[in-house]
Parts: structure tokens; C-alpha cells; sequence
């Protein structure tokens, strides 16, 4: 059955027809042509035409040309549109015609760069004295030095140039001295932390490059982000011309919101989006349509998959058909399913966003979206995932209760509208630059005087102070025994981990083995796997036994299975503090200010809570450090005078607040190119008395209750040490965001508050959604 | 957060720091009581790229270090050399140096120094050990552009695991400096040699091992190799240079040991096979010759065995015996070398058994005495847990005989059990 009948069907049967809560039809766009580039060697030209490529896509031609005239350039363009030759073609130019020319290409994965390497090896076969090889890794320690050696294009990733490659770059000189180009593909992954990490990688790289007299040139391409060229010039320190018209053809495509059934009026409950995620691909896939899922989590890909298997086993009697794809996968069997999607032979998948990146597999039909993943920039890639350059496709994103989901099904307008996120990088974040600092210093000794970015001069002395780096003459040495680049991550601004290890074996068999199932990073340790603590892997409950945290002492939870029938969540106390004040901005009712906080949290306590039922079935105490991170944060204090207007009452004044703190901070990631994990949030008051005295949500509710005057102050904070230019953005954003608070709330049909605005009635209290709408009713100003 | 100020970074770098390091508190720096020059013994040179401290020291030919003199390390043949050296024969050993790195550490990358490279080397009747020192960091231009003059003049080089570190480590120190670093010289590493000879009797063979053991030299408080960078860190920082003079004498020594030991070596190479030499040098003189002679070789080893070589070393030499007479095709005398390794209580190794099955099976056409050996060593590897691989391999000798056994028999022989 063709697509275009099946999506009819799924439009005007009674049963899922009324779900369809938006439907955005694409037309089909031509491509648009480009004669191959005059200067195009003549032998790379040969081969295009071998593969039956007779010409160019416009975008295709203008990179070439682009680059041609020495510029930085940066290529926006979707899935699926060629991209990969607008820097394969002057790449492969460049080595075409100077022998000793060298590229290095960066990409945020492994796997991608050995999809591009065997790319780039069919497209180069015609041309004389090609050397290109991965240097990661996984490259054999023998083969390295015949890579460094003899490559003249290298393929590798920010890690390895961080870790292996800089801080050896005397091993490198070829390379270095001949550096043509730097191509970076993937460039919308690099955001938040490791984005932050990149652009000083990249600043340390560029300075190995000048000392050895060379200046590359950066060749870009990103998904569609709202700032591609911004991006660009913040990663590499340098003017970067944007190309964001593609010439490639689309075919038609059909996207479609799909808002599960609500169950429970009353609640708010809808059915459950996995299951029904899970049921309209199977509905699609009995018809024989290629089909793609995207899960939110590695557990939910598995959820889903298994739920699809049983559904598709009963028709075709056999499930292999559907198969998984996320992190964790060994290489091997991704390696199977991108090639047996690429043949046909895999008709689905269920998968993470790690088949998000450009890894070839072929062109789909329809790519289900369970759950919004989390940006607008996300959705197109995912959405982009099915699609043909002629020929129908379609996307169905079926929505979560959370209120971001809600909000977009509610308002299709603004998903297919809006602008694309800004990805956010902050490399002046003190911590990751300090690190930076370390590894160039490492590399070549610092000028006094010289600049890394920008002006160091501070964190030099620091550093000498410290004694890690000596300033002799004018310049600053490397002056430790260790090798900085080795205990710094770019995946983490801070870099220690607990490893989880179960000690279940032991016991029986009083073996020493050190069986390690999980590891926590340092931030979500206390709130995770303190004494007692359950802690879930695939499935299975395990008991925390001990935690060891102290300084001195290596870095473990010992942890033991468990047959129990509750989990646990942690009590944490909190606090927030303002440390300096950047910005303000104040409008009738609200004083918005941005700058410098100190967050303290303590995990205190927890409760257990029976599964399936959900009821409190006991709870603990627990004795952990305070932990207490310098971060950016945007605050609202909204002027007391309107809150007594809106109500007498403080109980229900608080309760309004608190529900308030909880939409803006799950509508906050609409703004940002960042997970809901990455902006943290707390109701305080704005002029606590002692600072670093944490106190639970509980208590401080009754000390805004009690105290003498009334100054609670929602944060929202970027949840990385230093920060990494979330607060600042939300700043900024700070109408809009509000704006979207109450269209959310008034689109809700609830009456108190559900799971998919303010949070579960009776959670927040019956007073706090009519009290947060007042409040917001009172800041957005009317349209 | 933007740049912060000072305060604050160093709060925060204190605290990234904290994990790896322990430091006492900044003492008041003294002022030495006299030059770096009068303390260390040196003098300061100029280079065209700046000044630095040189320290020499000048030897004797007899001079004994330990009980060894240097005179066998001079007028060592180049012969004698060629077995410890991939590149061959020297033109003359006398136009080697002999080199040693005291360095800021050990993990390697740009930012490991050479801050103190010492050389040895003979000129006429003396062997002089000079010493090229960084009085900061930034004399590292001077340093390099000394020891380039340096080497331009020698042929090459001998080190104590030069490959594996000194070398390469100068090597990127040269590059950084945008100079030719002689990569390609002729190179004698005595680590390799030193492990043949000795990794059978000594617990390691590291050069502090093998001098006491071999040249019997005895170094009296000997700065312990691991507490040089932070030693030369303490002098960077407060100027103290009093520990100093530990490093530079843990570094000449390091270089008289270098050029006593390649005497030494050279000499037993010449002379093997001397009965008074411990057996396990011996066995390893064997290994040293076993190329270029041997004939040696074997005598070598012979006499390892009869000064009572101890398991598990007497069989790798009875292993490697038998080895030497397969290749010239004397078979029982190969035959009675397996025999003797496969009689002695070891791990189990199936590599003689097979060569004897071998024998029996080819040489000798004894089919009945080849299934023998087979069914024992089959018992034998799966009492000992062999390998699959190993199992396999002996499981299909065994029914290749048996096939074989059953064809040549006749029938009514067959039947009855072997």
C-alpha cells in the first residue's frame, strides 16, 4: 500500500483520526543544478561521473567555490542533501594538486569517521597517492606511526586531538606544517560542555599550526541550527562565511502531531506514548513501509522495541525485521543494522538519537517520534531521517504529558514556525579554559603576553602560583610531572566518576572481584547512589552498600542485587545564592537580573516508593557532604505589591510560585540547544540570611511562610560549574519564555494542574495553576 | 562566569589541583651561599642561543668503576659490538657517547624536559663525562644548541633504554627547538642485552641492578631516580639548588656505568665461553652469539648447562640446543636434548614432545614408539589444562598414527592392543 493511503487512513479512521492534532504538508522541491567548478580536477570530475553524477547541487558548488577563495565556510543544509561533498570535493582538490598538502577531519564519533573514510576512498580512487586513515582510538599502537608518517588526510576526533595528537604534535610535523584544511562535520554537536571544550581545543590547535608556520582553513557543515555561523566563528576563533541555500531535491512529505487518548480527565492522564509510539509503527511496518523510531532513552528504545517485535511476529511470523540501535550496542552489530537497512533487508528500527548523526543508512519512509526530543533542531534531523530526494515520506511525533510536548501539540504553529534553537557554548567557562590553559602550556611554553582566546594573563599566574605552570623569561613552562590532557574529559566540565560495583559475587564466593555495572558522574552521585539507595541497572535492583566520596579515597559505590519492590528518591536540600550581579531588567511587576550564583545541594534523606502503586512505603536518613558549584543563573523577583493583589494568602502565594518555577523551567529547553538536565531551578528568597545553609523544599516553603518580608525569587540556573551560556540565553529569552508559560497553561484543559503544566495537583496544591496564571496574565503583555 | 579575578581562579585551580599533588608551603628562599658554578663544579658557556651551565668531569681509562675499568669499553672491537646493536659494527668504539637524560618526568608529550642531558666519552687516555644543564627553562635553546655541537662530533650512541626513552625525548625536544636531531646515528641500546644476560638471575634489570651485580658498584646515597623532577622543580621555584648536586652525580654515575658495563660486555662476548662467568650469563652470551657464531654459541650454552644452570632456564638452553642440532639434521642427538627437557619437572610444553613424536614418526619410522609418545603427551596436556589449540594438534597426530598403524599391521596385529 502506498504511504499517501496509509497516512489517509490514519487521518479519518474514527479511532486515531481526532488524535491527529496537527498535520503540515511539504511539497516537493526540484533540485537546483551547478556545472562542475572549471578548475575541478579533471581526474575527480571522472570519477563523479562514473557514479552517475553528471553535475552539482548548487550548494555543492558555491562550498567549492567558497573555499576556492580562501575562506572559512560553514554548510547548513538537511539530511540527505550531499553534504558531504562540499568539503570532499575541495579536500580532495587540494590533495589532488599539492602533494604535500594535509587535511584533518573531525567528527564527534568513531563510527562516522569510518562511514566517511570509506566515503572518501571510493571517491579518491582515480587520484594518485592518496594516504587516508582513522587515528583514534582504536587505531593499533604499531600502525600509529605509520599513520603519522604517511597520512595526508587524517580522520579522528576531538578527543584523540586533545589527548593524542596536541600534546605530541612534534610527532606530527608534516601535518602540522602543511595543515590545509580542518573539516568539521556534525558542527551542531558541539554545543554545551563539549562545544565549550572544542573551541579551545581548537584555539590550542591553531597555535601548534602558527608555530610551525601554517593556517588552515575551517570547512564547516551543520544540521540546521538557529546560529550556524555564529557557532562557527565561536568554535574557531575566525570570520566564517554561512551557506545555508541547499540545492538537493526533496520529496514530498507529510508531519503529523499525534496526542495519545486522554484516560483520566480528571488527572490529565494520557495512554502511555510508548505503547502507542509502538503501535502506529507497527500499523506501518505490517504495510511493508520502511520505518524509523526515535526513542527519548536507551531503556525506552528497548521498550519500544520489544513491544513492535510482538506486534509485527504474529503477521510476518518471524521479528527480525525491526531491530534495535543505540549507545551501549556493540560496534559490530550497529555496523549490521546500518547495512542491512541500506539493503532493504531490515525493514525498522528502533533507535536512540545516536542514529541521529550521519550515519548512512539508506533513505526511509516514515520515522516515528516518540516523544519531542527535546529541540527543534532534534526534531528536523529525526524527521529529516525519512525522506527521499523524490517520492512521499512522512513524520508522526507522538507526544509525551510533559508540558513542552503539551505545549507543542497544542500549538503546531509555533513547532513548524519556529526558528531552530541557538546551540550555546561558552568557552570561557573558567573551569574548562583554566584546562586548556594547562594542556597549550604543555604543548609550547605562553608567551607573557600572549593571548589564548583572550587575555590569560590571570589564569597564568594562577596557574604559576599554583606551581604547575614556571614562568622563565617571558615565557610560561609546563612545570609538573603529569600530562594535563589525561585527567581532562571534553564530554565533562569536571572529570571524576563513581564507579558502581557489584559485590553480589563476592559474598558467595568470597572472590575479590571487582565487577563494575555502572558509572555516575560526580554531579548526580550523592542524589543517586547514596547508602541505601536503589539503583536501577536494566531492570535490575541493586543496594547501595557503602559510598565512597572522601578525597584521599578512590571513588566507588558498592552495591548488591536485591529483591525489593520499591525504589528510592532522594530528599535533597538546597540553596542559592547571588554572587554578583551582571544584568537587569525590570518591567512593570517583574525584576529579572542575570549573573554569578553559588548552588549548594545535600542529599539529607530518602523515600521509598512502592512500584506500580507509587505509595510512600518508608523513607531513611542520610549522611552526605554538601556539595556546592559556582554557576550563571537568571533570577525573577516579581514585586511583592502584585502578589498581594493576586491573593492575601502566602500559602497559596508560595504554592503559585512554585508551580510557576516548574513550567518555566521545563519550557526553558524551547529556547535552548540543551536537555532539561542541563538548567536547574529552585523557588528561594531573594535576601536569604546565611548563606550555605541548605534547606529542603518543605522548609523553605515555610520559612518564605514565615518570614518577615516576602521576596521569594524563582532561579533558573545552568546546571554546569562556571556555566556554559544557558543563563544568559534565558535571560534574554525571558518574555518569550513567560509568553509561552501562559499560552501552555490556558491551552491545558486541566483544572488545578496536571503532569502536563504546572505538575500533578496533588503535588502542587489546587491554588497553584489559578495563581500562576494570574501572575504570568500579569507580566506578558497583551498581544 | 566571565574571566574572574585572581582570588577566585586560584581558588578553583587549587581545588582541580588538590586530587594529584601535595605541596608544602613555600619556605623564604635562601640565598646560596655560593654560584650554581662553585656548588656544581662548572662553568657557564655561551652559545649562540644564550648561556648554560656545563659541569666536566674527566677520567682515567683505569679508572674501576666498581670493579670494572674503562679501558675495555675504548678498545672494545667492533666486532664485539655489532652483537649488541641492530645498526652492525661502529667504525670505532672510541667515537661513541655514551648518554644519559635526567628529565622533568616520564609521561613523555611536548611538555617533558631534558633539563640535565649528560654524555661520556674517551679522548686519548681519559674518558670525560660532561654535563649540559638548564638553569631554567628557558635554557633550553643554549642546551640544544650545545649538545648539537656535540653530537655532530661522534658517530653515535650508547644508552641504557635510549630506544625506548632518551632518544625519542631529545628528539622532540629538538624538533620543538626547529632543530636536526641525528635520529638515524649509530646507536648501541645495552638494555636489550643486559636483559638477555641478566633477566634470568636478577629480580629486574634495571642499569641500578645490573652495576651492583655485575660491575659490583655500590652508589653511596644515590638519589633515588623518581625524586629528580620534583628535586629540579624545587630548585626552579625557590631557587634552592642544594639537592642539586645528588642529581648531577645519579647522572654521572649513570654514565660511568654505561661505559663500564659496555666493556664488560664486550669483553665476555670476546672471551665466552670463561668458566667465570655465572651460568646464566652464559646461556645468554649463548643467545648474544647464537648468529654471528655458532659455533661460540653453543659452547656457550654447553658450559651453562655443565656450571649447573637451574630450571627453568636449563631447558630453554637444552630447548634451544636441540633446536641448533635439528638444523644441521642429528637427529638423536636433538632427540636426547627433547628427551632430557620433557624428563625434568616443569610446566608442560609441547613443543619437545612433538619433536619427538617427529623423530619417531620420520626419521626413525618407528610409528609404534611415535603413538607412545603421542598417547603420553595427549594425557599430559589435559592433565595440564592445554590449550584447544594444542589438544587439537595432538589429537590429530595421534589418529594419523593410528590410521597409519592399522594400514601397516597386519589385521590380526591390529586387533590386539599396542
Amino acid at each position: 500500500m502506498q504511504i499517501r493511503e496509509l497516512l489517509d487512513e490514519l487521518l479519518t479512521s474514527l479511532e486515531t483520526g481526532p488524535l491527529i492534532s496537527a498535520v503540515r504538508h511539504f511539497e516537493a522541491r526540484p533540485a537546483v543544478f551547478a556545472p562542475f567548478p572549471s578548475s575541478l580536477d579533471p581526474r575527480i570530475v571522472e570519477t563523479l561521473k562514473a557514479r552517475g553524477i553528471e553535475q552539482l547541487y548548487s550548494h555543492q558548488a558555491t562550498a567549492f567555490e567558497t573555499a576556492a577563495k580562501g575562506e572559512h565556510l560553514v554548510v547548513v543544509t538537511p539530511t540527505a542533501s550531499g553534504k558531504t561533498l562540499c568539503y570532499n570535493l575541495p579536500v580532495l582538490q587540494a590533495l589532488a594538486q599539492q602533494p604535500e598538502a594535509r587535511v584533518l577531519y573531525l567528527f564527534p564519533t568513531k563510527a562516522l569517521a569510518q562511514d566517511q573514510l570509506a566515503e572518501l576512498t571510493e571517491l579518491a580512487r582515480s587520484l594518485p597517492d592518496m594516504r587516508m586513515f582513522t587515528y583514534d582510538g582504536d587505531t593499533p599502537q604499531d600502525a600509529r606511526r605509520s599513520v603519522r608518517a604517511r597520512a595526508n588526510l587524517v580522520l579522528t576526533n576531538p578527543d584523540m586531538l586533545h589527548s593524542g595528537i596536541l600534546p605530541h604534535h612534534t610527532k606530527w610535523v608534516n601535518l602540522f606544517q602543511n595543515l590545509r584544511y580542518v573539516v568539521i562535520d556534525e558542527l551542531h554537536a558541539y554545543r554545551g560542555v563539549f562545544g565549550s571544550h572544542l573551541a579551545n581545543v581548537l584555539r590550542r590547535l591553531k597555535r601548534i599550526c602558527r608555530h610551525y608556520g601554517a593556517s588552515p582553513q575551517f570547512i564547516m557543515a551543520s544540521a540546521t541550527i538557529a546560529n550556524p555561523g555564529d557557532l562557527a566563528q565561536r568554535l574557531t576563533g575566525e570570520p566564517v562565511v554561512e551557506l545555508t541555500e541547499s540545492g538537493a531535491p526533496t520529496g514530498e512529505k507529510t508531519f503529523m502531531v499525534y496526542n495519545p487518548p486522554v484516560i483520566n480527565p480528571e488527572l490529565g492522564i494520557r495512554a502511555p506514548y510508548l505503547g502507542e509510539a509502538s503501535k502506529l509503527a507497527a500499523r506501518f511496518l505490517r504495510q511493508k513501509v520502511a520505518t524509523i523510531v526515535f526513542c527519548q532513552s536507551r531503556l525506552s528504545t528497548e521498550v519500544v522495541l520489544s513491544t513492535i517485535k510482538k506486534m509485527v511476529e504474529d503477521r510476518t511470523g518471524d521479528s527480525g525485521i525491526v531491530r534495535g540501535y543505540r549507545g551501549g550496542y556493540l560496534p559490530l552489530r550497529r555496523r549490521e543494522v546500518e547495512q542491512g537497512l541500506r539493503s532493504g533487508e531490515v525493514l525498522g528500527v528502533v533507535a536512540t538519537s545516536a542514529l541521529e548523526l550521519g550515519i548512512d543508512i539508506g533513505h526511509l519512509d516514515l520515522a516515528v517520534l516518540a516523544g519531542y526530543p527535546g529541540t527543534i533542531a532534534s526534531m528536523w534531523q529525526q524527521a529529516g531521517r525519512a525522506g527521499r530526494r523524490s517520492g512521499e515520506s512522512a513524520a508522526v511525533m507522538v507526544a509525551t504529558s510533559s508540558p513542552m510536548d503539551q505545549y507543542l501539540a497544542a500549538h503546531p504553529d509555533y513547532l513548524f514556525g519556529a526558528p531552530p534553537e541557538h546551540a550555546r557554548i561558552n568557552p570561557e567557562n573558567p573551569f574548562i579554559l583554566i584546562n586548556h590553559v594547562k594542556c597549550a602550556a604543555f604543548e609550547l611554553p605562553l608567551g607573557a603576553g600572549e593571548t589564548f582566546g583572550g587575555d590569560v594573563t590571570a589564569h597564568l599566574a594562577a596557574l604559576e602560583e599554583e606551581g604547575v605552570l614556571h614562568r622563565a623569561g617571558e615565557h610560561f613552562h609546563w612545570s609538573a610531572e603529569t600530562y594535563p590532557a589525561d585527567h581532562i574529559s571534553l564530554r565533562t566540565v569536571t572529570s571524576d566518576n563513581f564507579l558502581v560495583i557489584d559485590t553480589t559475587a563476592r559474598d558467595a564466593k568470597q572472590a575479590k572481584r571487582r565487577q563494575i555495572i555502572a558509572e555516575v558522574d560526580w554531579k548526580s552521585a550523592f542524589a543517586m547512589i547514596y547508602p541505601k539507595a536503589i539503583y536501577m541497572v536494566e531492570g535490575e535492583p541493586f543496594e547501595v552498600q557503602e559510598l565512597h566520596y572522601r578525597e584521599d579515597e578512590e571513588k566507588v559505590a558498592y552495591v548488591k542485587k536485591v529483591v525489593v519492590d520499591y525504589f528510592t528518591d532522594a530528599i535533597t536540600a538546597k540553596g542559592v545564592w547571588i554572587l554578583q550581579r551582571l544584568g537587569r531588567q525590570e518591567t512593570p511587576g517583574l525584576l529579572a537580573e542575570q549573573g554569578e550564583v553559588l548552588v549548594a545541594e545535600k542529599v539529607v534523606g530518602f523515600k521509598k516508593i512502592k512500584m506500580g502503586t507509587l505509595e510512600n512505603v518508608g523513607s531513611g536518613e542520610v549522611e552526605l557532604p554538601q556539595q556546592e558549584m559556582q554557576t550563571t543563573s537568571a533570577w525573577l523577583t516579581i514585586d511583592p505589591g502584585l502578589l498581594g493583589r493576586i491573593s492575601s494568602r502566602r500559602d497559596d502565594l508560595v504554592d503559585g510560585l512554585r508551580a510557576l518555577t516548574h513550567l518555566l523551567h521545563s519550557l526553558a529547553p524551547i529556547f535552548l540547544l540543551c536537555d532539561i538536565r542541563d538548567v536547574g531551578s529552585w523557588l528561594g528568597d531573594g535576601s536569604p540570611a546565611q548563606t550555605g545553609q541548605v534547606v529542603t523544599r518543605e522548609t523553605m516553603r515555610a520559612q518564605l511562610l514565615q518570614g518577615e518580608t516576602f521576596t521569594p525569587t524563582i532561579y533558573l540556573y545552568d546546571n554546569q560549574p562556571g556555566g556554559i551560556g544557558l543563563a544568559e540565553r534565558i535571560f534574554e529569552v525571558l518574555p518569550d519564555l513567560l509568553a509561552r508559560g501562559l499560552e501552555t497553561l490556558e491551552a491545558c484543559g486541566c483544572r488545578s494542574g496536571c503532569p502536563s503544566c504546572v505538575g500533578p495537583v496533588n503535588e502542587v496544591g489546587r491554588q497553584a495553576k489559578p495563581i500562576a496564571r494570574a501572575i504570568l496574565k500579569f507580566l506578558v503583555p497583551r498581544r | 562566569m566571565s574571566r574572574g579575578d585572581l582570588a577566585e581562579l586560584t581558588r578553583i585551580i587549587r581545588r582541580i589541583e588538590a586530587k594529584s599533588r601535595q605541596r608544602p608551603p613555600a619556605e623564604p628562599g635562601r640565598s646560596p651561599a655560593h654560584t650554581l658554578e662553585s656548588l656544581l663544579g662548572g662553568e657557564i658557556e655561551e652559545t649562540e642561543r644564550g648561556g648554560l651551565l656545563v659541569v666536566r668531569r674527566r677520567f682515567p681509562v683505569e679508572h674501576r668503576h666498581g670493579a670494572q675499568s674503562l679501558r675495555a669499553a675504548r678498545d672494545a672491537a667492533p666486532e664485539a659490538l655489532a652483537l649488541l646493536s641492530r645498526d652492525g659494527a661502529p667504525a670505532e668504539a672510541h667515537r661513541l657517547l655514551y648518554l644519559d637524560t635526567e628529565t622533568t618526568g616520564l609521561a613523555g608529550g611536548t611538555g617533558t624536559y631534558a633539563f640535565l642531558v649528560g654524555v661520556g666519552f674517551f679522548d686519548g687516555d681519559e674518558f670525560e663525562v660532561r654535563q649540559f644543564f638548564m638553569r631554567d627553562l628557558d635554557e633550553e635553546a643554549a642546551l640544544l644548541t650545545a649538545l648539537e655541537a656535540m653530537f655532530r662530533r661522534f658517530d653515535g650512541f650508547v644508552t641504557y633504554n635510549g630506544v625506548g626513552f632518551d632518544l625519542p625525548l631529545l628528539e622532540t625536544r629538538f624538533v620543538l627547538g626547529r632543530r636536526r636531531f641525528p635520529g638515524e646515528a649509530y646507536h648501541v641500546d645495552l638494555l636489550g642485552p643486559a636483559r638477555r644476560l641478566w633477566s634470568a638471575r636478577l629480580a629486574d634489570c634495571r642499569l641500578g641492578t645490573v652495576e651492583q651485580s655485575v660491575l659490583r658498584f655500590i652508589r653511596d646515597q644515590d638519589l633515588p631516580g623518581a625524586l629528580i623532577p620534583t628535586v629540579y622543580f624545587e630548585y626552579l621555584r625557590r631557587k634552592r639548588p642544594d639537592q642539586l648536586p645528588r642529581i648531577f652525580e645519579h647522572n654521572r654515575h649513570d654514565i660511568l656505568s654505561l661505559a663500564a658495563l659496555t666493556g664488560w660486555v664486550a669483553d665476555a662476548v670476546v672471551r665466552a665461553p670463561v668458566p667465570d662467568l655465572d651460568p646464566e650469563a652464559l646461556a645468554g652470551l649463548g643467545r648474544l652469539l647464537e648468529a654471528a657464531d655458532p659455533e661460540r654459541s653453543l659452547a656457550c650454552y654447553r658450559m651453562a648447562l655443565d656450571e649447573g644452570l637451574t630450571a627453568p632456564f636449563r631447558e630453554r638452553v637444552l630447548l634451544r640446543l636441540a633446536q641448533g642440532e635439528k638444523r644441521r639434521a642429528r637427529w638423536e642427538e636433538a632427540r636426547a636434548l627433547w628427551e632430557a627437557v620433557i624428563a625434568a619437572p616443569r610446566e608442560f610444553d609441547p613443543r619437545p614432545w612433538e619433536e619427538i613424536a617427529k623423530v619417531h614418526e620420520h626419521r626413525r619410522r618407528d610409528l609404534a614408539a611415535a603413538r607412545t609418545v603421542v598417547e603420553e603427551a595427549l594425557a599430559l596436556a589435559r592433565h595440564h589444562r592445554a590449550s584447544d589449540r594444542v589438544l587439537a594438534a595432538f589429537e590429530h597426530r595421534l589418529e594419523r598414527l593410528v590410521r597409519r598403524l592399522d594400514r601397516a599391521l597386519d589385521p590380526r596385529d591390529a586387533a590386539q592392543p599396542a
